[in-house]
């Protein structure tokens, strides 16, 4: 306890009043975020009208394009799709304390697993070739994301630089199999078209949204549940305390692969689902860097996958809405990652406002 | 102090506290963890605002509203943790903050004011030393001399001698006596009772933020403090009946292993328990003892030398293998190694067995029998908490130990380690550890307690081993035991344990 938290203890009744109800307001679970979202929100005006644009105007359209129609809705659940399962991918690695920032990284190798099967043989056989699809796209980005894990437990590189690097490497290699290996006749770098087999059908007409919405869900469900399994209590635990899980006799080894794995299997789900859903070939750029955004997702979800859940939708209609602002309205593309980055640099102020808060109220409880 | 009352939230810290300090006294203020000893004297020191209650220094009534106040009024405090800087000299570290020194620091007159000091209360102090490289007891006099320094007349000592061997302890003591003989008066802080009567010209008593009473050392005893303290009598007088001390349970043979620094520490280190016995191992703070818990739980590789568990070693065996094998283990650190705060009871149990068939299926963690446990638990260890579906975190010491030492005994173990077992809890929960650890002993279970507080090792154990800078300095039955001889080999000094006393 420091002296002015004591200070502030026993100082007048009006300040701790104030706090306590402060409190109580931060004990509803959203506020802080929720407070914090609509403070980017009005920061965001300022820089829209400092731009010369009418504010009303493009918060309005940006609205309209993500729930004014049928088909600009359609597009908020494809993006929350990636964004769902690339925000799991980084909050399960989260949950064993393991930074996963190469989730873009994986989800591009799992794109490339998804186009493999579906332009080969395999992806001729209906019915079985969509799911091979997604289980190759899982196993790609899984093998992926393993690489930082040996290194991380053999040689003691730390996680965060080598998934940074390696989403690198995974974006120039997919460039040199679209120049090269894999690249169909024809100008552009793209890969041949994947069979129509391979093709994850679309489920509401009209829309571009296609059957990976159930696969996120499946995810979703599946990593609530990972956490109440015998491997998902050894990744908490390491997550929590590693010298606890040590001493415990835990494997800290075998979490740290096991995370990584299912954290790269799910990511490299959202690439194979971008190939076999949206695209049906592999290009570069195939993701607006989803698997960055992730990182946020996680974040902000606090790594529970119900919250998760709802930031990749809400981030899915953000980004949807402000390429419908872009598109009508002529607002940069570039506005709709400052909105996130000032959401992200809000709510995470928030949430230290809101543990400084309990500190001085918890203070003098010693 | 006049009728002082604090209150954090809902707790009463202290209600209606009377006390007096006399010039030229050592007045003790004896009580349990959390009886409000500190609070009271923080209050003095300005780092609280009580809510009722008048402070007078000198026979003035005053308000101390932060320790700049308290430092003008001459009073001042050396917390039982030092605020040192350890790689700077010892008159860095005293003159630090002072307002007398200008832009350029002047070491040289600072020094001589040091060594003047040092030489009128016989704090024998170098004033140029680096204090990092100084022992416990000689960093504490630093903290005396940098009070002294800035003119304190009334000082405070917060629990001084949780850190130090006994002589350490007795040339403390010497010296206090020595300052209020020059005039100063001492509030001396502490838990223990034959401090209180060893050191102190008069006694207050606290318990539950109330003064139980005051009197003079000279007209009471252990007995009747110990009963003011916790409100009833404590005979802690643990008969150890004779158990059956045949087979060794453990055994460690010449072992050899590196501390965190990567340093050699525990050098050539030899050991034997036997089943049935409490082997406890003294030393001060930092001399292997938790390297020494590590290897033997696995958790620390050795370079050389053997472990034997029930015959067999254990060398080269994993963590979770010790412990199938018969390990149970309670470390020092329990808040951040022993559990996991924001798990609750039921999963902090299943911390060591979540994977064996009792607690889980094939894949899912059996939510049930995790429930069912925690509630066993709950109602045989007498467990205060909110919830056993709530994060620890909430819980008392005392109560995360028992869910602690729950958890290792409910494995049946053959041997038992366990590491400053009661640190930091009050009286009843370490009589209560004691207790268990005594009845695993008449259960056949070999225990070894590595712990600072030679009191206790002298309560509970049959045979005591000293440990110094990672050797075993002697290891002596409890009957044989000499307190001073003890002493000496915790400071490092090689003197026979058994023999002519």
């Amino acid at each position: 306890m420091t002296v002015p938290d004591a200070i502030s203890d026993t100082r007048g009744n009006s300040r701790a009043r104030i706090s306590e109800a402060l409190t109580r307001f931060r004990d509803v679970k959203f506020f802080v975020p929720f407070a914090s979202g609509s403070l980017a929100f009005v920061v965001g005006a300022i820089l829209l009208g400092s731009a010369g644009i009418d504010v009303g105007d493009a918060y309005a359209t940006m609205f309209r394009g993500a729930f004014g129609s049928v088909f600009g809705f359609g597009d908020v659940m494809l993006k929350t799709i990636s964004l769902l399962l690339a925000g799991l991918a980084v909050s399960v690695a989260f949950r064993c304390r393991q930074w996963n920032i190469g989730a873009e990284g994986q989800l591009y190798m799992g794109a490339l697993g998804g186009t493999l099967v579906g332009i080969s043989l395999l992806g001729a056989v209906p019915g079985i070739a969509i799911l091979a699809a997604i289980v190759v796209s899982f196993i790609f980005g899984a093998l992926f994301a393993l690489v930082p894990a040996v290194l991380k437990v053999k040689f003691g590189v730390n996680e965060v630089i080598s998934t940074v690097l390696l989403n690198f490497v995974a974006l120039l290699f997919i460039s040199f199999l679209l120049h090269g290996p894999i690249k169909a006749p024809g100008f552009n770098p793209y890969s041949p078209e994947i069979s129509e087999e391979s093709q994850m059908p679309i489920i509401f007409p009209g829309t571009r949204l296609h059957g990976g919405i159930f696969i996120a869900v499946l995810a979703t469900v599946g990593v609530y549940y990972l956490w109440k399994t015998k491997i998902g209590f050894e990744i908490r635990t390491v997550g929590a305390n590693i010298d606890a899980a040590r001493y415990a006799g835990m494997n800290i080894t075998k979490s740290v692969f096991v995370t990584l794995g299912i954290s790269g299997g799910l990511a490299g789900i959202a690439g194979g689902l971008l190939v076999i859903g949206v695209q049906h070939l592999l290009i570069e750029g195939i993701s607006p860097g989803y698997g960055f955004v992730a990182v946020i997702i996680a974040l902000l979800g606090r790594q529970h996958p119900i919250g998760v859940a709802i930031v990749a939708f809400f981030f899915a209609a953000l980004m949807t809405g402000s390429e419908t602002m872009n598109r009508s309205l002529g607002v940069p593309a570039a506005f709709a990652m400052t909105l996130q980055a000032l959401i992200l640099v809000f709510v995470l102020v928030g949430g230290l406002f809101a543990v400084w808060l309990s500190r001085r109220n918890r203070g003098g409880a010693r | 102090m006049k009728g002082i009352t604090i209150r954090f939230g809902e707790v009463v810290a202290n209600s209606d506290v009377n006390f007096e300090l006399r010039k030229g006294e050592i007045h003790a203020l004896l009580g349990e963890n959390g009886a409000g000893k500190t609070t009271l004297t923080s209050i003095l020191y300005g780092l609280y605002q009580p809510q009722a209650g008048e402070i007078y220094v000198r026979g003035k009534k005053t308000t101390i509203k932060s320790p700049n106040d308290s430092m003008e009024l001459s009073i001042a405090m050396v917390h039982q943790h030092f605020l040192l800087t350890l790689p700077h000299s010892v008159t860095e570290n005293i003159i630090v903050g002072l307002k007398s020194q200008g832009f350029f620091l002047n070491l040289a007159s600072a020094e001589k004011k040091i060594q003047q000091l040092s030489e009128k209360y016989g704090l024998k102090i170098d004033p140029k030393a680096v204090v990092g490289d100084m022992a416990v007891g000689e960093q504490q006099r630093v903290e005396i001399v940098k009070a002294l320094y800035r003119d304190a007349e009334i000082l405070i000592l917060d629990e001084p001698t949780s850190m130090l061997t006994p002589q350490e302890e007795k040339a403390l003591f010497a010296m206090l006596e020595s300052m209020v003989r020059q005039g100063l008066s001492i509030i001396f802080i502490t838990h223990k009772l034959h401090e209180v009567m060893e050191v102190s010209n008069r006694v207050t008593v606290l318990r539950g933020g109330k003064v139980v009473g005051t009197v003079n050392t000279s007209e009471t005893n252990e007995t009747e403090l110990a009963k003011m303290m916790v409100g009833r009598p404590v005979i802690e007088d643990i008969q150890l009946k004779s158990t059956a001390q045949n087979d060794i349970v453990l055994q460690l043979k010449n072992i050899s292993a590196l501390n965190n620094s990567n340093i050699l520490f525990l050098k050539d280190l030899s050991l034997e328990l036997r089943k049935g016995q409490i082997l406890g191992i003294a030393g001060v703070d930092g001399n292997g003892q938790a390297e020494l818990a590590e290897v033997i739980a696995g958790l620390r590789k050795v370079q050389s030398g053997e472990i034997m568990m029930d015959g067999r070693s254990t060398t080269k065996l994993s963590p979770r293998k010790i412990r199938e094998w018969g390990l149970a283990y309670v470390p020092q650190d329990r808040l951040n190694t022993g559990l996991v705060l924001e798990y609750s009871i039921s999963e902090n149990l299943v911390l060591d067995r979540w994977y064996t068939a009792g607690y889980s299926g094939k894949v899912f963690l059996k939510q049930e029998e995790m429930k069912k446990f925690a509630e066993k638990v709950v109602v045989d260890f007498e467990v205060k908490t909110p919830g056993i579906n709530v994060p620890i975190s909430s819980m008392s010491g005392g109560n995360l130990q028992k869910v602690l030492m729950a958890r290792e005994l409910a494995r049946n173990p053959k041997v038992l380690v366990v590491h400053n077992p009661t640190r930091g809890l009050d009286i009843g929960a370490a009589e209560y550890i004691h207790k268990q650890l005594v009845k695993q002993r008449e259960n056949g279970v070999g225990v070894l307690m590595l712990s600072l507080d030679l009191d206790e090792i002298l309560t509970v154990c049959d045979r005591i081993a000293v440990i110094y800078e990672g050797k075993i300095m002697g290891v002596v039955d409890r009957e044989d035991a000499d307190v001073d001889r003890i002493g000496l080999l915790m400071g490092g000094k090689s003197v026979a344990l058994e023999g002519t006393k």
